[in-house]
């Protein structure tokens, strides 16, 4: 149980969990989305508001002026942009000069410092103001700042300071149960805490009015922009509103810390809370505002249009917050719209007290809190000097990946693998600005996805689904290593046929929670390399390639919804009650895994060339069949033209077709038996079809070449297998394959302390496919080596039944 | 004419001959595919072929293989134009890559997903 649940990861929700994490308190944020700032504090003006257009005395005008007092030490502490740049507002006639005289004179009430300028000191100041201005607001404390930026960095910092971010985590109930609070999340997950604050923006009203009779309604106003690319000549030094209207603060134009100008928001009230469509009516009322104030609006400078949704309260029409009055321990942060991200800082340092308080909790001394907001260097701010230093250190920096905005492959890679790393394209947009210039993207795409890939373990397609939601894989693996994920039913070592089978088998028997742990970056297995055809005709009365029989398995996991976690090497099974599986992942580090059974599917490996004691020199273009087998079918590498195979098992007799289909020759498949060890039906198929020479009873007798193989000699051997003298045949070959055999891979098997079959070199098992160790099954190629998938599919469910009945019996 | 059935792995010794009356009569077999198979390579041999293709924008391949065998006099031909073959991604299984393949009739489907 934590002490303090905080629902949502925006802007309000970071900055309060970073000052609940300066108390002695264990802290959760759950966020519905796949990243900090994903509703209003990533679409927003990014104005720190100076505070004179808040109506005085309410919740928004107090917490706006002392927001925008605390902001500039919040960016320090954040290490992030923040520019006092000030604020404008612009009157166009008599009329509006009123206005003006209403706001200076709200400003005095709020005790925020203004002042009215005339039209030609506007103009000296603003040279591309719109002479049709004829006077101005000037409140000099109106400021700049990145909304992600901070809200990231405050999500770092709390995290460095022990709070645990969960993703994908939408909350669908609380409940009361005794003096904690119960949240259960849509996919299942449960938490509880002794208190809960509500942060969730255009969702706040939703949460509250679950657990209280003072009930609020939020109406969702969508605000669309304009963003146009840097320029100095076309730009404004203060920010420039105009007089304000009933809905907002209406058309402002603004630099941004990066340089770029924003232009926006519309205000429209829409029914959809998710709805962040642009359209182009407010395009169009974005432009026609902005012209009011700018009329020479470089619109072939616009880099990107997006909108936001303003959390609008309309009983009340400002901030709630503060603990529910008929709820103990549930606290809101509710109709947190414009001035929300000014007065987030004040916000959260006021609800901290506030919630900390009522759990009696202790602050921390300073010394035990980390200041660590786990930035890195940013290379476009660097001198020339710093940069070749810092590229001597780490190379990765000196990669530019996203040209528009100069950023590297190393703070690509930082903002993945920092506390709360990004999981997404979006992710590392907002971490680093790489996609957001003025190409958008274009170029950096392809090389981002490549680095998420090798990052997170997964194919770099996966980061293609979605710009915001974090590939399946990632969001399943998050659950299943989520803060309660208890004890599994059943955990399957292996994704291939045989793993896949069990944990399918497991799960239709009753198993309720199966995880399947796999090495590589995808199921399937050794399937995935096996192009041909020739499975599942048992199975499925139809010949199969090996990647479609994979695909049939991994789409009846995924249909289960059992997790499959890619990129997770199990390290060691420690058998007992339950069975502790360690296991080590790029994204997750060290993990265990505890479950009741576990079924080992771990299938099997080639014998290489030492095993087969070939005499000769150590040249390169010397292989095993699967090897090539990957090279050719799923890397697109042809490794040779001209090809001995030695040893006639299915492998090798599958890639002598194969690398004849590819335009190499296939000179001979050398055999030191007097029969194939392979199938007669793939010697028909793929020596005989092609007129591949099958010597028998010969073996390779010598490798000759020095850095390259450039030939092999072939002798016939006798009865005994000996080489006979005088029996020399020389072939002139680049490559060598052997193909001569599979051996069970059993290596955590025998750790485990399995009692092993020292004929198939497979663990002992019995008709229900249970090894030696209570609990502990086996299926596939890790038992023997089968002939046919479809006989490892169909053992492998025995043993995944056995596991799942072995785990419902221990309830 | 003797032959080893490919069917399947128990992989039967056939003895096909060609009657008086121009039939063909096959001995050996321990299943209706295994007779098929004797007539057919006594009459029109075909063999399934699977393969790789390009795909636009990576070196990784996509697997392919003809919907159903092709004579066997047509596979170099077949494996030839896959060679000159690339592909747009995204490619679901069962997806068309090459309709009616060297004139076989036989249309070429892609067995593996690749996203873009």
């Amino acid at each position: 149980m934590d002490d303090v649940i905080i629902i949502g990861a925006g802007v309000v929700g970071c900055m309060t969990a970073r000052e609940l994490s300066r108390w002695n308190l264990k802290v959760a944020v759950l966020e519905a989305g796949s990243d900090v700032a994903e509703g209003a504090s990533k679409a927003n003006s990014a104005i720190v508001h100076a505070g004179f257009d808040a109506k005085p005395g309410t919740n928004k005008a107090k917490f706006n002026v002392l927001g925008n007092r605390m902001f500039e030490n919040a960016c320090k502490e954040l290490k992030v942009p923040f520019r006092r740049n000030g604020s404008i507002v612009l009157a166009f006639g008599d009329e509006e000069v009123k206005g003006l005289e209403e706001l200076v004179a709200k400003a005095e009430k709020n005790g925020v410092p203004v002042e009215i300028i005339g039209q030609e000191e506007l103009r000296r100041r603003e040279p591309n103001v719109s002479p049709d201005a004829v006077a101005a607001l000037w409140a000099p404390t109106g400021g700049i700042c990145c909304p992600y930026e901070l809200t990231f960095r405050a999500a770092e910092n709390a995290a460095a300071n022990g709070v645990e971010f969960v993703f994908d985590a939408r909350v669908a109930a609380l409940k009361r149960e005794g003096d904690a609070w119960r949240v259960e999340c849509a996919d299942g997950r449960v938490f509880s805490a002794r208190a809960v604050v509500n942060c969730a923006g255009v969702h706040s009203d939703e949460l509250n009015n679950l657990v209280s009779s003072v009930k609020y309604s939020i109406q969702p106003r969508r605000g669309e922009y304009l963003m146009l690319d840097r320029d100095e000549e076309a730009s404004f030094s203060a920010t420039m509103f105009q007089v304000p209207s009933k809905m907002g603060k209406g058309i402002l134009v603004s630099p941004t810390v990066d340089g770029t100008v924003i232009v926006g928001p519309t205000a429209e009230d829409i029914p959809d809370k998710e709805d962040k469509a642009t359209t182009y009516a407010g395009l169009e009322k974005v432009k026609a505002g902005a012209r009011r104030t700018y009329p020479g609006l470089p619109l072939n400078k616009v880099i990107t249009e997006f909108s936001g949704l303003r959390a609008h309260e309309t009983t009340v029409g400002d901030f709630v917050l503060g603990e529910a009055p008929d709820a103990p321990g549930f606290f809101n942060a509710l109709g947190v719209e414009s001035p929300g991200l000014t007065s987030a800082p004040a916000i959260g340092a006021w609800l901290a007290e506030r919630v900390a308080g009522s759990l009696d909790a202790m602050r921390k001394a300073a010394t035990e809190i980390s200041l660590d907001v786990g930035e890195w260097p940013e290379t476009r701010k660097m001198s020339k000097a710093d940069l070749a230093a810092l590229m001597q250190k780490d190379p990765a920096f000196g990669r530019v990946i996203c040209r528009c905005e100069s950023i590297s492959e190393g703070e690509i890679r930082a903002a993945i693998r920092c506390r709360v790393g990004a999981r997404t394209l979006d992710g590392v947009k907002r971490r680093t600005r790489s996609g957001m210039g003025r190409c958008q993207g274009g170029f950096c795409t392809p090389k981002l996805i490549e680095i998420l890939g090798e990052e997170l373990g997964l194919r770099p397609e996966a980061f293609l689904a979605s710009r915001k939601t974090a590939p399946a894989e990632l969001r399943e693996a998050a659950a299943a290593s989520g803060a309660e994920e208890g004890t599994w039913d059943v955990a399957v070592v292996g994704a291939g046929p045989a793993g896949l089978a069990a944990a399918i088998a497991a799960r239709e028997a009753g198993a309720r929670k199966v995880v399947v742990l796999e090495r590589d970056d995808a199921p399937g297995g050794i399937l995935q390399q096996c192009i041909h055809n020739g499975f599942g005709l048992h199975r499925f009365k139809e010949e199969l390639t090996g990647p479609e029989y994979a695909q049939r398995f991994a789409d009846r996991a995924r249909e289960l919804k059992i997790p499959v976690r890619c990129g997770t090497m199990v390290m060691e099974i420690a058998p007992g009650a339950p069975h502790v599986v360690t296991t080590m992942s790029r994204r997750y580090g060290m993990n265990e895994v505890k479950a009741k059974a576990v079924v080992l599917a771990m299938g099997c490996r080639e014998r290489p060339r030492g095993a087969l004691m070939t005499p000769g020199t150590r040249p390169a273009g010397v292989y095993t069949a699967g090897t090539v087998q990957r090279l050719v079918n799923m890397d697109g590498i042809m490794p040779g033209k001209r090809v001995v195979i030695l040893g006639s098992g299915d492998i090798g007799l599958i890639m002598a077709r194969r690398l004849t289909f590819q335009g190499a020759k296939v000179l001979a498949c050398v055999e030191i038996m007097k029969k194939s060890s392979g199938l007669m039906r793939n010697v028909v198929q793929c020596l005989q079809d092609y007129d591949i020479p099958l010597l028998l009873s010969h073996t390779v007798t010598d490798v000759e070449g020095g850095e390259h193989v450039t030939g092999v000699k072939v002798s016939r051997v006798d009865d005994n297998l000996r080489p006979i003298p005088g029996t020399e045949m020389h072939f002139d070959c680049d490559t060598l394959l052997l193909s001569c055999g599979l051996i069970p891979e059993n290596e955590l098997t025998k750790a485990a302390g399995v009692e092993m079959d020292p004929a198939t070199r497979g663990p002992k098992v019995d008709a229900a496919m249970a090894t030696s160790v209570p609990g502990i099954f086996a299926g596939g190629n890790v038992v023997r080596v089968y002939d046919l998938v479809d006989w490892v599919s169909r053992d492998s469910e025995i043993a995944g039944r056995s596991a799942a009945k072995y785990a419902t019996d221990m309830h | 004419m003797q032959l080893t059935c490919i069917n399947c792995p128990r992989g039967c010794e056939l003895t096909v001959e060609r009657n008086a009356d121009g039939t063909v009569k096959v001995t050996g077999h321990a299943c209706p595919r295994g007779e098929a198979y004797g007539i057919a390579e006594m009459t029109n041999p075909v063999r399934m072929v699977t393969g790789l293709v390009r795909v636009a924008g990576t070196r990784r391949p996509l697997p392919v293989k003809t919907r159903t065998a092709i004579p066997k006099g047509k596979i170099a031909d077949v494996t030839n134009l896959l060679a000159n073959t690339t592909v747009l991604p995204p490619k679901r299984i069962g997806d068309l890559i090459v309709p009616d393949a060297c004139g076989t009739g036989v249309d070429v489907v892609a067995t593996a997903n690749c996203a873009v």
